[in-house]
C-alpha cells in the first residue's frame, strides 16, 4: 500500500522542463586508481543538470569532484638497482564532466522515478604521489563513459531528493591507465 | 536563484577546506635512497675505509680552504652506526684506504628554501594588507641529506668508480634527533642487502 502509494500520479519533472540537482559523493576507486589508493574517498561532490526532451528521456551535463586520498604505511620502492623508502602520501582528484542522458523506467508523472543513465565525456585526473620533500605529478584527461542507476523521490512540486550508483570508467592516457571507480551519491534536485 | 549560487560556492568552499594533508611529523618525511653498479662484486672483497670526519658541503671550495665537518658528537654517532652496519654485513674496516678495497665517503649538505606568501590585494590597496584572508608572511624550511657513497679505485680503474650511494633526505627540526639519522642509515644498509660480502 505504502510502496504504491510513492507511484501515485503527480506533476512530473518529465513534464517540467529542467532541473538541477546537487550531490555528496562516496567514492571506491577500482582497477589502476584501486590499486594505487584502496581506501574509498569521502570527499565528493557532484553537480547536475538536465533537460526533458521527449518522453521520459532527459538530457544534461554532470560536472564532478571527487577527491581521492591515502597515507601509505613505511615502505620501500625499487626500480632497477634504485631504491626509495619512505612514507607515501597519494592523492587523486578526479574530476569528471560528461554529457549525459537519464531514462525514467517507470511513468514520469510518479512521486518516485527511478531511472537508468548513461554519459560520454572526459575525467581530469591530478595524481600526485608526495614522498619526503618530493612530489611526483601526473595530470591526464582521460577519454570516459559512466554507466548509472538511480531514482528521484519527489518531495514536492519543485524539489527532490536524489540517489544514485555510478560507474566511470576512463580510458588509458599517455601517462596513466585508465582510471575508474564506483561511485554512490545522494543529494537534491530543485526544479528550475 | 543567488542563494542557490551561494549555497553551490560553499559546498566547494567546504570540499576544498576539507582536502587532505599530509605529513604531521618531521619523520614522517624522512626518506632512504639507495643505488648500486648491479655489474660489480661486491661478495669477493671485504675491507674498507672510512674517514673519521664527515664533511659538509657548502659549496665550491677554494684553493686552500679546509672544508667544514659535522660538529661532535653527531659526528661519531653517525660514523658509529655506518660501521656498525658494515660489520654486520661482512665488511672490516682498515685505517689505510690505499689498502681497502673500497672508500666509504660521507658527507652532508643542507639546503634552505624560502616560500614568500604574499597578500593578493596589498599590491592593489595597502588598506587591505593583514585584513580579512590573510597578510603578508614568509616562511622557510631547511631540508637535510646525508649522502654515503662507496668508492673502487685501482688499475682496473681510470678514475675512482661509485659502485653504491645511500642518501638520507629530510626535513630539518631545530634540534639534532640521533633516533631519526640512526634509523635512516640503518634502513639505507637493510634495503642494500647485495653489499654482503662472503
Amino acid at each position: 500500500m505504502i510502496f504504491c502509494s510513492l507511484f501515485i500520479t503527480t506533476k512530473s519533472y518529465a513534464q517540467q522542463e529542467s532541473y538541477m540537482s546537487l550531490q555528496y559523493s562516496v567514492s571506491f576507486g577500482t582497477g589502476d586508481l584501486g590499486d594505487y589508493i584502496s581506501a574509498a574517498s569521502w570527499r565528493g561532490a557532484l553537480l547536475e543538470y538536465r533537460s526533458a526532451v521527449k518522453g521520459k528521456l532527459m538530457v544534461g551535463v554532470d560536472l564532478g569532484w571527487n577527491v581521492f586520498y591515502e597515507k601509505k604505511d613505511y615502505d620501500t620502492y625499487s626500480v632497477g638497482t634504485e631504491s626509495l623508502s619512505g612514507i607515501q602520501y597519494r592523492y587523486q582528484n578526479a574530476v569528471p564532466i560528461l554529457v549525459a542522458a537519464d531514462y525514467l523506467i517507470l511513468s514520469s508523472e510518479s512521486l518516485v522515478k527511478p531511472y537508468v543513465g548513461l554519459g560520454i565525456g572526459t575525467i581530469y585526473n591530478e595524481r600526485s604521489t608526495d614522498m619526503g620533500m618530493y612530489r611526483w605529478k601526473e595530470n591526464p584527461w582521460q577519454f570516459a563513459l559512466k554507466g548509472e542507476l538511480g531514482l528521484l523521490y519527489e518531495l514536492s512540486y519543485r524539489s527532490s531528493v536524489k540517489f544514485a550508483a555510478k560507474y566511470y570508467n576512463g580510458f588509458k592516457s599517455n601517462s596513466l591507465d585508465g582510471q575508474s571507480y564506483f561511485s554512490l551519491n545522494l543529494g537534491m534536485a530543485w526544479v528550475l | 536563484m543567488k542563494k542557490k549560487f551561494i549555497f553551490y560556492l560553499s559546498i566547494i568552499v567546504l570540499m576544498g577546506s576539507c582536502y587532505p594533508n599530509g605529513a604531521d611529523y618531521y619523520e614522517e618525511l624522512d626518506i632512504v635512497y639507495t643505488d648500486y653498479d648491479d655489474e660489480f662484486d661486491f661478495a669477493s672483497l671485504g675491507t674498507y675505509s672510512i674517514p673519521d670526519q664527515i664533511v659538509k658541503i657548502t659549496g665550491e671550495l677554494l684553493e686552500g680552504e679546509d672544508p667544514e665537518f659535522v660538529k661532535e658528537p653527531q659526528n661519531s654517532q653517525m660514523l658509529a652506526k655506518i660501521e656498525s652496519n658494515m660489520t654486520a654485513l661482512g665488511w672490516t674496516k682498515t685505517e689505510d684506504p690505499a689498502e681497502a678495497d673500497l672508500v666509504l665517503f660521507p658527507a652532508v649538505w643542507t639546503n634552505t628554501t624560502i616560500y614568500y606568501w604574499y597578500d593578493y590585494w596589498c599590491w592593489y590597496y595597502p588598506y587591505y594588507c593583514g585584513w580579512g584572508w590573510g597578510y603578508p608572511s614568509v616562511s622557510s624550511y631547511t631540508t637535510g641529506t646525508f649522502v654515503m657513497t662507496l668508492v673502487v679505485d685501482g688499475d682496473n680503474y681510470i678514475d675512482p668508480a661509485r659502485v653504491w650511494t645511500g642518501a638520507v633526505n629530510g626535513l630539518l627540526s631545530g634540534s639534532y634527533n640521533v633516533t631519526r639519522v640512526n634509523n635512516a642509515i640503518d634502513q639505507a644498509f637493510k634495503q642494500s642487502p647485495y653489499l654482503k660480502t662472503n
